[in-house]
């Protein structure tokens, strides 16, 4: 579970000082699906990098089942993000000279894991997202919804504590959008993932359990998890 | 360790593999010919120093050259001598020779060059002078009234020496009076004309030591005796050996008797060599470091995104590094078979130097040399640029 407080992030630039986000606390528990919503530029990817240790606040406190992330060194956060967390980046972030199969097993091979058992969960996982037909294409070969899922596929394969999703459905069509959105739904209720994913589409609402909405860098409505 | 070291193989072999090849095969090229410049150099360097030698010890003196000791002119006793060298191990030939300073006399023209005394057979055991004759024999044992000379001193119808001594067109069976040092005037017919390209000999002119020892009233007496030895580069051992064998006259390798010269020679090329190495390495590290830092800079936002995925930044670095060293291995391969290429050429299509043909001599410890510091300077140059993006924030590396 994710326990954030009072986070603060100012860009400097030149004489300018921009508030990209003024205090947000919040707590995420485990098996929750919480939406961040917001007008473009309120924070929410500010604040997504903040808690996918991609960056550091100017202040403020992020714990992660129960470790004080923005105290570990840089090697151990990035170790962290590799066993703990899963990122879904909002423009697919794929390797261009892997195959969706390589790009998903990765971090496997980072992490050391037999061959035979991180080539048989990356195929699966694959198969999930309905990729089992295009494991061995390459970024170029594929859709860009196909290049989402492959994204999706590789922050899941190790299945992670939390999975963070910057706009994962922003470059796609809503049908491609919907299946994406139902795998999430169906990870959240079968597996209890935790999914934290930034949306600014009032339709997504309604696969929430939470919906956190910031507005120029400070929350203005959050709910209560409908589930919960 | 090992599990990182294999990652980094995995994204440096799929980034060779699915990078763009015009890009790989261009710094492959650049890396070859990088190669074949620190390699060819030295090279023909090695084949001038090589052609000296071989002229000096083929033409001028042999291995060694035993000289009369301290005080004296000649050295007494010869034969005895001859016999006492020869038995030292490894020894294949002697030849004494007499030296005088004459002045030569042909068709009212007349020059100051060296005439030497020396015993056919022995002098063939030692020099190749004899395997040079451009025109008619060298002399037998037991010649009185023949001369051979060297091609410079014989010189050519009208054709001036430019300083060296010429009588501008003596041929075979054209006759030559000789002065000697000691007033003696002899008319000589003139048995062969030979060619060695080596200066000190073509501007000279043998006759066979009984004849000039006669005209100078010497016995048994010798101004050198040139020494053969069975294998070259080895002259300084022999010369312990000759002297532990109780030898008493001086001994000097071929290399003292060149003296300064080639050594001076030597010495300006390796400057050379090592100025155009220098300049050549540091061709290499600038040139690898922009095509490794285009490349690097190109993959900012692969390098984000890895790191951001949770990939150890010195799995990165060394992928890579590693991606340079395939790429530096390969082009030292490419290298090696150009300057293979370059030196058989050569080989067959010599450069003509003033001491006679040049062929390129590649020494393995040459190519060792240049693998080792192209090696060198590519990880530094494909570390640095790594390195520095992978410092920089996730987040404005995956910006790009
Ligand atoms: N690197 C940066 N330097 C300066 N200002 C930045 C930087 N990144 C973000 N900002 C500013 O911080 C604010 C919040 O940005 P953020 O990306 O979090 O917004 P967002 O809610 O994700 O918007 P969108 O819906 O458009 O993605 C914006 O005003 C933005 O201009
Ligand atoms: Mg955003």
């Amino acid at each position: 579970m994710i326990v954030a407080e009072d986070l603060t992030k100012v860009y400097t630039m030149g004489r300018v000082e921009v508030r990209a986000l003024g205090g947000v606390s919040l707590s995420v528990a485990k098996g929750e699906f919480v939406g961040i919503m917001g007008a473009s530029g309120s924070g929410k990817s500010t604040l997504l990098h903040i808690l996918g240790l991609l960056d550091r606040p100017t202040s403020g406190t992020v714990a992660i089942d129960g470790t004080n992330v923005l105290a570990l060194s840089d090697r151990r956060r990035t170790l962290f993000r590799l066993n703990r967390l899963g990122y879904v980046f909002q423009d697919y972030a794929l390797i261009g000279e892997l195959t969706a199969l390589e790009n998903v097993y990765l971090t496997s091979l980072v992490r050391g894991d037999p061959k035979e058992e991180y080539l048989k969960k990356s195929v699966e996982i694959l198969e999930r997202v309905g990729l089992g037909d295009r494991i061995d294409h390459r970024q170029s070969e594929l859709s860009g919804g196909e290049q989402q899922r492959v994204a999706i596929a590789r922050a899941l394969v190790n299945s992670p504590s939390i999975l963070l999703a910057d706009e994962p459905c922003a470059n796609l069509d809503s049908q491609t959008s919907k299946s994406i959105l139902d795998l999430f739904a169906r990870l959240n209720e079968e597996l209890d993932q935790t999914i934290v994913m930034v949306s600014h589409e009032d339709w997504h609402k309604e696969y929430f359990c939470r919906i956190v909405t910031l507005r120029d860098g400070l929350i203005e409505e959050m709910t209560e998890c409908r589930r919960a | 360790m090992l599990e990182g070291l294999r990652v980094s193989a995995f994204l440096a072999w799929k980034a060779i593999q699915r990078g763009s090849k015009g890009t790989l095969a261009l710094t492959i090229m650049i890396i070859a010919l990088i190669f074949v410049n620190l390699v060819f150099l030295p090279s023909i360097i090695s084949g001038v120093v090589e052609t000296f030698n071989t002229q000096s010890i083929d033409f001028d003196f042999g291995n060694l050259v035993v000289e009369p000791r301290e005080g004296s002119q000649y050295i007494s006793g010869a034969a005895g001598l001859q016999k006492k060298i020869e038995r030292v191990p490894g020894v294949t030939g002697t030849s004494p020779r007499i030296t005088a300073g004459v002045t030569y006399f042909y068709r009212g023209r007349n020059t100051a060059s060296t005439l030497y005394g020396i015993t056919p057979e022995d002098e063939r055991s030692v020099t190749r002078i004899a395997d040079y004759m451009t025109e008619g024999e060298f002399l037998s044992n037991g010649d009185t009234d023949a001369i051979v000379m060297g091609a410079t001193l014989a010189g050519r119808e009208g054709e001036e020496g430019g300083g060296l001594p010429t009588l501008e067109g003596v041929t075979v069976g054209d006759s030559v009076e000789v002065g000697y040092p000691n007033g003696e005037t002899r008319t000589y017919r003139v048995k062969g004309i030979f060619e060695t390209q080596s200066f000190g000999v073509d501007t000279a002119a043998f006759v066979t030591g009984q004849e000039m020892s006669d005209v100078l009233g010497l016995r048994d007496q010798a101004s050198m005796v040139l020494v053969k030895t069975e294998v070259n580069g080895r002259e300084e051992e022999y010369k312990t050996e000759l002297l532990s064998y109780g030898i008493q006259e001086n001994v000097w390798t071929f290399r003292e008797k060149a003296g300064g010269f080639v050594d001076q020679a030597i010495q300006s090329f390796n400057i050379i060599n090592t100025i155009s190495t220098l300049v050549s390495l540091i061709i290499a590290v600038v040139v690898v470091f922009i095509v490794i830092f285009i490349n690097t800079v190109n993959r900012r936002r692969q390098i984000g995104i890895l790191k951001a995925i949770g990939i150890d930044q010195q799995i990165i670095i060394n992928s890579y590094v590693l991606q340079v060293l395939f790429i530096t291995a390969v082009g030292a391969l490419v290298g090696i078979a150009l300057n293979a290429g370059v030196t058989t050429y050569l080989t067959a299509y010599p450069l003509v130097f003033p001491g006679g043909p040049v062929y390129p001599a590649v020494e393995a410890s040459a190519i060792l040399r240049s693998i080792a510091s192209l090696f060198a300077v590519s990880v530094v140059a494909g570390y640095i640029p790594a390195w520095q993006i992978v410092r920089e924030e996730i987040l404005s590396a995956i910006r790009g």
